[in-house]
């Protein structure tokens, strides 16, 4: 809570077998050689609101998994911002580190109370060989908040990262993610929701660096946006040299609802190496009148055929969940009846 | 029950239907013939309420004035167009949508909204009659699925909504024999004397199975022919060139029995 952890409301130590919950203070007098490797990078290379983070941030979660430990339950890390005399803005950090062959799902969620500040976090998750991430974050600040995320993420070979997003809350509310495919065969699906009302600006910026051989990435994102606010995607496919077998796909749909909402859509590949499979596609569209009239013949009044129209498009980024009480939450969240 | 007079529809000031008169009793079965472009699928959404024509005339069912009421208040009021291209909704689970369109219409009418236990129990007795499989119901609405199965759950719909007039606008095009045998079997199970059909054709193919009352030619947005199956032989043999701009000193002596314009 506003940057430092909340013993009382937390879970530490080893709730689970293979799992190690500590503190970011903590663990960096524990075990400082475990942290040593994704300790942030310093501000010199960090853009300015990194830098903030860093400066503001000093505490947070760490999530150790031990090798071969499949954790079943979801591990949840919670950023709140709650602006006081002392505090702005909810700086903030999370480590996840999976050790070969573990598996686990993260959940981060950012909320808020206010008018003003909101989340700066940071995640900064490393995936050992053969071990399996599902990351799902959830950022719903308040609309006069702000959030401010960043993620980076290095693959084994053979991991694999499944990252979902919602981006929901606050007034301007933006996700950077870095993800390095670092060794072969690593595969990396981000897939996300983002979607705005009032004069929200929500922002997504991704770039997948394919870095070894035979890695496969997927960038899957779709945006609802409404009123006066933005939608942004901005996707990269980074593909170095030497990463030949490289299968990435990218694709990015929005739905404005309003004459006044913008999407901006910018895809960005560089592909530096031969035998490389890349795709992107973006779309941009409203409501599909044959669809609402189709709805209405059936005698679905007009408000209601467009909310389970909004809600067949939104519902793919959902659905791309695997745990059920996480996909009730989210679907109750984004307002659904029982669809 | 269905009392259409002088429908007019138009699109940007180019008409396509000229003054349509068509009288549909209880219990009938109307097929609506004719060649392409001459306004029947027109015909099928100006009473369901499609909102891009200039509508003129008047179209009543059961006294209620259809051409007034949005889409949603017609289907409530008894309409139900089976579409010739039915929209696929990716997301939209069917039976949601099935559930919600069948509710939609019971608050409408004033019944008491039927919970998803016993909507169950209507759906698979609908699907039976489309020889549906189950897990067709978990499917997104019409999404990838094969023109058979887009008409076979158009007549599903049909089957749930339980309307007073059905439109059907070319259910039969692109199906082979088998789904056509499937779809009319459907159609004929749902006829009743509470219940009206309008089928919109090109082929006779379809009146083998499902045997009209009565049969309407259909040219340049007007009726220029009514009569009874036999008119739908005649065109089988003779196509609609006895009818396409036409002059009706020239129109040929058919067997005709209960004209009904």
């Amino acid at each position: 809570m506003n940057g430092a952890v909340d013993p009382d409301r937390s879970q530490l130590g080893d709730p689970l077998a293979g799992v190690h919950l500590s503190t970011l203070v903590d663990a960096r007098s524990e075990h400082p050689e475990r942290l040593a490797p994704h300790l942030p990078p310093t501000t010199d290379d960090a853009d300015a609101f990194l830098a903030l983070n860093i400066a503001y941030g000093s505490d947070g979660a760490v999530i150790y998994v031990a090798g071969g430990h499949a954790v079943d339950a979801p591990i949840h890390v919670v950023h709140i911002a709650l602006p006081d005399e002392t505090h702005n803005v909810s700086c903030s950090g999370v480590v996840i580190r999976l050790d070969d062959g573990a598996s686990a799902t993260v959940v981060e969620t950012s909320l808020g109370d206010g008018d003003h500040g909101g989340t700066n976090t940071r995640t900064t998750i490393a995936l050992g060989e053969g071990s399996t991430l599902s990351h799902i974050v959830v950022q719903d600040v308040e609309p006069t908040q702000v959030h401010l995320g960043r993620i980076a993420v290095t693959q084994g070979s053979r991991s694999a990262f499944r990252s979902h997003w919602f981006n929901l809350g606050g007034t301007y509310g933006r996700l950077v993610c870095d993800v390095r495919l670092a060794g072969e065969e690593a595969s990396a699906d981000l897939s996300g929701l983002y979607f705005g009302r009032g004069s929200q600006t929500l922002d997504q910026q991704i770039t997948v660096t394919h870095a070894a051989p035979n890695c496969t990435s997927r960038q899957r994102f779709r945006g609802v946006l409404d009123d006066q606010s933005t939608g942004v995607f901005n996707g990269g496919i980074d593909v170095r040299p030497g990463a030949d077998g490289t299968d990435a796909q990218q694709s990015n749909d929005n739905l404005l609802l309003s004459d006044r909402a913008e999407a901006n859509t910018q895809p960005r590949l560089e592909i530096l190496a031969d035998d490389v499979t890349c795709k992107h596609g973006a779309t941009v569209g409203q409501l599909d009148d044959n669809a609402l009239y189709y709805l209405r013949s059936r005698g679905i009044d007009e408000p209601a055929a467009r909310r389970l129209l909004i809600h067949g498009f939104a519902d793919e980024a959902v659905e791309a969940v695997d745990n059920e009480v996480l996909r009730a939450w989210i679907t109750e969240r984004l307002g659904h009846a029982d669809a | 029950m269905l009392h259409v007079q002088n429908l007019t529809a138009s699109i940007g000031g180019t008409p396509i239907l000229n003054g349509v008169d068509l009288e549909v009793g209880p219990g009938e079965v109307h097929a609506m013939m004719g060649p392409n472009g001459s306004g029947k699928s027109t015909f099928a959404h100006a009473l369901a309420g499609r909102d891009s024509y200039e509508i003129g005339g008047t179209a009543t069912l059961e006294g209620a004035d259809l051409l007034t009421m949005e889409p949603e208040a017609r289907a409530a009021a008894g309409v139900f167009i089976g579409f010739q291209y039915p929209v696929e909704i990716p997301g939209v689970n069917n039976m949601y949508f099935l559930r919600t369109a069948l509710n939609s219409v019971r608050r409408a009418r004033g019944e008491t909204e039927i919970g998803a236990r016993d909507f169950l129990a209507v759906a698979h007795e609908a699907m039976g009659l489309v020889e549906m499989n189950k897990d067709f119901l978990n499917r997104s609405v019409n999404a990838g699925f094969s023109g058979g199965e887009k008409k076979r759950n158009e007549i599903l719909q049909m089957a749930v909504l339980e309307p007073r007039l059905a439109i059907l606008d070319e259910t039969d095009s692109g199906l082979d024999i088998d789904a056509l045998q499937i779809i009319a079997s459907g159609v004929n199970a749902l006829r009743g004397p509470e219940r009206s059909v309008i089928m919109i054709t090109h082929y006779q193919r379809l009146l083998d199975y499902i045997r009209p009352d009565f049969v309407h030619v259909l040219v340049d947005g007007r009726i220029v022919e009514s009569g009874d199956h036999a008119l739908a032989l005649h065109l089988e043999d003779h196509g609609y060139a006895d009818f396409v701009n036409h002059d009706l000193d020239d129109t040929p002596e058919l067997p005709l029995t209960g004209v009904a314009t």
